[in-house]
């Protein structure tokens, strides 16, 4: 019986050892191997090699593309009328979307020079000031300026129909009881901004972002980052003449 | 002969209206504009770009044929609509005979366009559909044929769908053969309908 028991002690510990072993020439060839993918793909980072891995040529800047000035709508307005009177309907409709084109941008460059140029004590950077018409038809005009100071406390406000967040937005404009059902710990709630419908939400990661709906298709979005409280925000999304950018916009 | 003469008169009547409304549209787009009324001058432009839309409408159903095989166009049913916004101008028109009918419409700027162009240039997608649909080729145009499910017999219901630029072009036929919905679908003038509504 001891025999027994002896033989099956000194099985188990030969096991354990083995166990050990292998684990130890696991970890080993694992280190190993993350070591050399590591050193490869340093090599291939490297910013002063001139092909890529698969040797196509590293772009190493070039002058970009340059900037088109918007389309001239009195011109386009003329184009679409001689194109439809030719009966040249596409080229008519295309002359259209150029003029629309040429209309958002303009708006959105008078609602650009409406916004005050610094904010909460933050100045706004010029530099990043967005106008963007892709298509016809608001759904695709942002506006955006971004207001920010020395350390890492930033606003940035996107006017138009920001797609984004159109989706999210309405979900929560029709449907109150989302938001309360979540107790525990409010990130999201509904309020008013100036009258207007508005959400609010808090995350860690990003910080507060203030949604404010206007009229039928249009909306503001502030994205607050180090702000110190949801006061702040509200303080800040009041300064702003969200009637005037109504009006501008054409929202009742 | 009257019939003919009456319907001759309306379609010309229809484009006289069309045109003047353009034409207002695009007065008004001018005005607002001269007087820096930004929000004005787009609505104006919105309305003139929705005339255009379907005057585009209703040259396409001109091109169409008149008959379909054995089938008559049900004139009644013609249909132009245009809408503000992502999608542009609908255009729709059936045909009958007996039992049996088609339906055509085009949708600009459809929303389904990128999932029928994926389809139609993903083969491993067509084989998820159990034999149901295939690729064909329509006067030089790729198309996604359809048989309808639960159809039985010789004679089915099929669809063709056919991307023209970033327009749907579907083609639906009932009681046929997929040979019978290809040959008719070759007498639509497609390449002219295309060269319209790009």
């Amino acid at each position: 019986m001891k025999r027994t028991l002896y033989l099956s002690f000194f099985f188990i510990g030969v096991m354990f050892v083995h166990t050990a072993s292998a684990q130890s020439l696991l970890k080993k060839l694992k280190n190993k191997v993350s070591d050399a993918v590591n050193n490869n793909v340093d090599k291939k980072t490297d910013n002063s090699s001139t092909t890529s891995s698969s040797g196509k040529p590293v772009n190493k800047g070039g002058g970009g593309l340059s900037n088109t000035p918007p389309p001239d709508v009195k011109a386009q307005m003329a184009d679409a009328e001689s194109a439809h009177a030719a009966k040249k309907y596409s080229d008519s409709r295309y002359a259209l979307q150029q003029a629309l084109m040429g209309v958002e941008i303009q708006l959105g460059n008078q609602i650009l020079k409406s916004l005050p140029t610094t904010s909460d004590g933050l100045d706004a950077d010029l530099t990043k000031d967005v106008v963007m018409s892709t298509q016809w038809g608001w759904s695709n005009l942002n506006i955006q300026r971004v207001w920010k100071n020395k350390g890492d406390k930033q606003l940035t406000m996107t006017v138009g129909n920001a797609g984004l967040y159109a989706g999210l937005a309405a979900m929560y404009f029709t449907n109150a009881t989302m938001v309360e059902t979540n107790n525990n710990k409010q990130n999201f709630k509904q309020i008013k901004v100036k009258g207007n419908k508005a959400i609010i939400q808090y995350e860690d990661s990003t910080g507060y972002t203030l949604i404010v709906s206007l009229g039928q298709s249009s909306m503001i979005v502030w994205e607050c980052i180090n702000f110190a409280n949801e006061q702040e925000v509200m303080n800040t999304a009041n300064s702003f003449d969200i009637d005037g950018i109504k009006k501008m916009l054409g929202e009742k | 002969m009257k019939a003919f003469i009456f319907l001759i008169v309306t379609v010309a009547a229809a484009n006289v209206c069309l045109a003047q409304d353009f034409n207002k549209a695009m007065a008004t787009a001018k005005t607002a504009y001269s007087a820096g009324k930004l929000e004005d001058t787009h609505f104006a432009l919105q309305q003139a770009m929705q005339e255009v839309d379907l005057t585009i409408g209703k040259e396409v159903l001109k091109l169409l044929p008149p008959k379909l095989g054995a089938m008559q166009s049900t004139a009644k049913d013609d249909n132009v609509s245009s809408n503000v916004g992502f999608i542009g101008a609908t255009i729709h028109r059936s045909y009958t005979q007996a039992q049996q009918s088609a339906d055509i419409s085009i949708i600009d700027n459809s929303p389904l366009i990128a999932m029928t162009n994926a389809l139609l240039n993903t083969p491993m997608l067509g084989m998820m559909s159990h034999g149901k649909d295939k690729v064909v080729k329509v006067q030089g145009y790729k198309a996604r044929l359809e048989k309808e499910v639960g159809s039985t017999g010789d004679k089915n219901n099929y669809e063709l769908q056919i991307p023209l630029g970033s327009a749907l072009f579907t083609f639906k036929v009932t009681d046929c053969t997929d040979s019978q919905i290809l040959e008719l679908a070759d007498a639509i003038p497609l390449q002219q309908i295309a060269k319209l509504i790009e």
